[in-house]
Parts: C-alpha cells; structure tokens; sequence
C-alpha cells in the first residue's frame, strides 16, 4: 500500500516538471531530449566559429577581391555622378537600366517608409518617431538622456533639397551627410536610387500641391472681386 | 507457524492484480510522459535567453514603429533574417543616449571590431531547410512563426517550429496568408465578416500560386 502510494507520487514529478516548463519563461538552453541530429559539426550564418582567430564563422572577402555584382565601374549607377562637357556633375536622371515608372516609385514609397521615415517622416517633413522621441530625451532630464545630442533631420521640402539633383540625394542616401549614417550597406544600389526617385516625387507632390492650391485661391479671389 | 512457514503471505494475493493494474496503466503513463514532456511545447516554447544588451523591440519595433527589416534587411532576398551589424544599432545611437551604459557593448563593438554576441533564440534542427525569403515575399507575416515581437521587451520562442507545426501551415496554408506589403505589420488583422476573410485568403492563395510542398525534400534538403 506504502508502495504504490510513493511509486504514484513519484510518478507524477515528470508530468509536474512538464507542466512547470511549458508554463514558464526558461533563461536556459533548451535541452532536447532526444537529439536526433539537430545540432550538427557545422556553423550556420552568422554563428560564431572558434577555429578562426575573429570567431566569425561567415568569413570575409579576401582583401583585393571583388564580389559578384559588387564591382563599381559605373560611376552613374555607383555615385550619381556624370561626365558633362568633361566636367564631372550630379546625375540628373537614374542609370540607364532603372525606368522611373509606377512599380519603381511604390518600391521606393515602401524602401523609404522602412530605411527613411523613422527620422524623416513618412510625408518628408522631419518629423518621424525617432526624431520626436530625440526630441523628448533632449528636452527631459539629463539623466535620462544619456549625453543625447540631436540635430533635427531634415525637411526634404525645403528648397535647397528640392533644387538637389536626383543624383546627388542618392549619393546622401549612399554615404549620408552631417549627422546621417549611409545606408550602403544596408540598402542595395537599385533600391537607393528607387528611394532618390521617390523622394524626388515627394517633393514634386508637396510643390505641385502648393501651385494648385496656389491657382486654386487665385482664381477664388478673382472670382471674388 | 510450523508447516505454515512456507505458505505465501495473505498480501501476495494482491500481486497477480497489482502487477495486472501496473502492466495496464504504465505503457499509457509512459507514452503520456514522452508526448506531454518531450514535446517542444515543453522544451523549446518559452525559450528566452538573456541577451548582452536588454534590447527592446517593444520600444523600437512597437513604440517607434521601425519596420522589421531596417534591421533584418536580408529577410527578402535571403534564407536568413540577418541581425544587423553594429553599425545599424550606430545609425541612431551613435547620437540617441549614447553615453549610456546599456550601450556601452555597442560602442564597444563599434570602435573595436568585434561583432556583439547575440544569443540565438530561434534555432531549427541542423537537417531542416527554411528560408524566410520564400515565405514573407508570399505574404507569411513575421507573426506566424514569431509571434508579437513587437510587443517583447526581450524575445521568446513563441511557436513550437516542430515539423508537426510546419506542416499544420503547409497543409493549409491559407489562414496565414495575407497582402506581402503588411507581412511585418504584426498587428494587422483582417477586417471585415468571416466569409471575406476565407474569400480573401483564398484569392491570395491564388493569385501567388500558393501550394506548399509537403515532400520530405522541401525541408530536408
């Protein structure tokens, strides 16, 4: 009778352990009870190998190499940059090969939404999230803001970006400017210049909106008087 | 006692029974154990591992709203949902509290070269073939498999990502398919009457020719 008292006692531990498990958060590694073959003698992207003296296991190219598609031989595509009566100047148009047309220009509204629009808001104005939480850290109490310092990004609306040439704000977007990191390396070339082309028409909404809202009064008041 | 002394005991009647009770409950407890215990419901659900640094996705990726591949911005064109280099962590931080020490590894990092070691929460057996790429072009929101990030302070494992559970979704991939442009809008939800929301998926399902394989040799490659 003892027995089975303490044998069914027993006997509930593991489905107890069990229970406990599923219904907590575990800070351990997870242990597979039957390993099958899932962890393997080989490195996956991005794990850390410690047979290389950096401990990476993704090595890097070998110095002097040139990886596929990563060759920058045309300065139009690569930098906005043109050769015009043997002077070099901003590329006013996108690289032969990209066609500014509908599906280029929503790539480049989504592409700007996600790289951009954290600091420059999603209508260009410089006024996304990250600039208005800066703004706060700035504002509130120093020990809070942890030696934050904050430069507005900026209103692409203003003239001098919309005088800019489409080249020349790729080339912002590619290597950044004043306190702008440059996304060359998180963004791929075609989509930096989907993005240039994108803000250029953003810029174009703003200043045509304006005109027509312009005329729009002007025939108002004309029709007033 | 005398000539009693080799007669079995009056409670040895029970053991023919006992053994009978045991012999008939034990297999079922034991299979019981092994599919409550061993599943990875239990051993890998909940997972969540301290990271070097206390990084919020609630506070990036929900608060700030930053979209889920300025980070991972492999996620479209590779297997892998990269975690990004220091340098992306820099794009904000090297201006935004960057004296502060919960930063102090990244800065670390930045000025030395040596990547920050990150601790991986989703991890798929080494045999198992799995490409992000193929799912989020195909509208398989981030949800579906990782639950709502953007509301962890620090990650979990929110799904079991057993080969029961793949296959749930390969089966009927449907519920899980929604427009490719809200794939890592994590809170979307379809509005509208049930009807539409079945007509809806299956219209995706359609349109992108959506027919998961269910081969061995989709995932065992």
């Amino acid at each position: 009778m003892i027995l089975t008292i303490v044998g069914s006692t027993f006997a509930l531990l593991p489905p107890a352990i069990a229970a406990r498990m599923r219904s907590e958060m575990s800070r351990e590694p997870r242990i597979h009870i039957i390993q099958n073959m899932d962890n393997q003698s080989r490195w996956k992207a991005q794990q850390a190998n410690p047979l290389f003296a950096d401990g990476r296991a993704m090595r890097l190219p070998v110095e002097g190499t040139v990886a596929r598609s990563e060759i920058r031989i045309d300065d139009h595509l690569e930098r906005g940059r043109i050769m015009m009566d043997s002077q070099e100047v901003w590329a006013t148009t996108v690289p032969a090969g990209l066609e500014i047309d509908q599906v280029f220009l929503n790539r480049g509204q989504e592409r700007y939404n996600i790289y951009c629009a954290p600091c420059h808001g999603w209508s260009g104005l410089g006024d996304g999230p990250i600039h208005r939480r800066a703004q706060r850290l700035v504002d509130g109490s120093p020990s809070e803001s942890y030696g934050t310092v904050w430069v507005q990004p900026k209103n692409l609306h203003e003239q001098m970006y919309v005088d800019q040439p489409i080249g020349q704000i790729y080339a912002t977007i590619t290597l950044g400017a004043r306190s702008m990191a440059g996304y060359k390396a998180q963004v791929p070339v075609e989509d930096r210049w989907a993005i240039a082309a994108y803000v250029k028409a953003l810029q174009l909404s703003e200043t045509e909106a304006e005109q027509e809202l312009d005329s729009a009064t002007d025939d108002a008041s004309m029709g007033g008087e | 006692m005398g000539r009693y002394h080799y007669v079995f005991p009056k409670w040895s009647n029970l053991l023919l029974p006992g053994a009978l009770l045991f012999g008939a409950t034990f297999p079922l407890y034991a299979i019981y154990v092994v599919a409550y215990g061993f599943s990875p419901a239990t051993t890998d659900v909940g997972y969540m591992p301290k990271q070097p640094i206390p990084y919020s996705h609630a506070l990036h990726a929900g608060e700030l709203g930053i979209d889920c591949r300025y980070c991972h911005n492999t996620v479209e064109d590779a297997a892998h949902a990269a975690i990004p280099p220091t340098q992306t962590c820099m794009n904000c931080h090297a201006h935004i509290k960057k004296d502060s020490p919960l930063i102090q590894p990244v800065r670390e990092s930045w000025e030395t070269g040596e990547p920050i070691r990150w601790v991986r929460v989703h991890d798929l057996p080494d045999y198992s073939y799995f490409n992000h790429s193929v799912h989020v072009n195909r509208g398989v929101s981030c949800v579906s498999c990782h639950g709502r990030v953007d509301l962890m302070e620090e990650v979990w494992q929110e799904e079991k990502l057993s080969m029961g559970w793949c296959l749930e979704c390969h089966r009927n991939p449907e519920p899980h398919l929604r427009d490719p442009s809200l794939v890592t809008n994590l809170a979307w939800k379809f509005d509208g009457e049930a009807k539409e929301e079945t007509e809806y998926h299956a219209k995706l399902r359609d349109q992108f020719a959506i027919n998961p394989s269910q081969d061995c040799s989709a995932c065992h490659r």
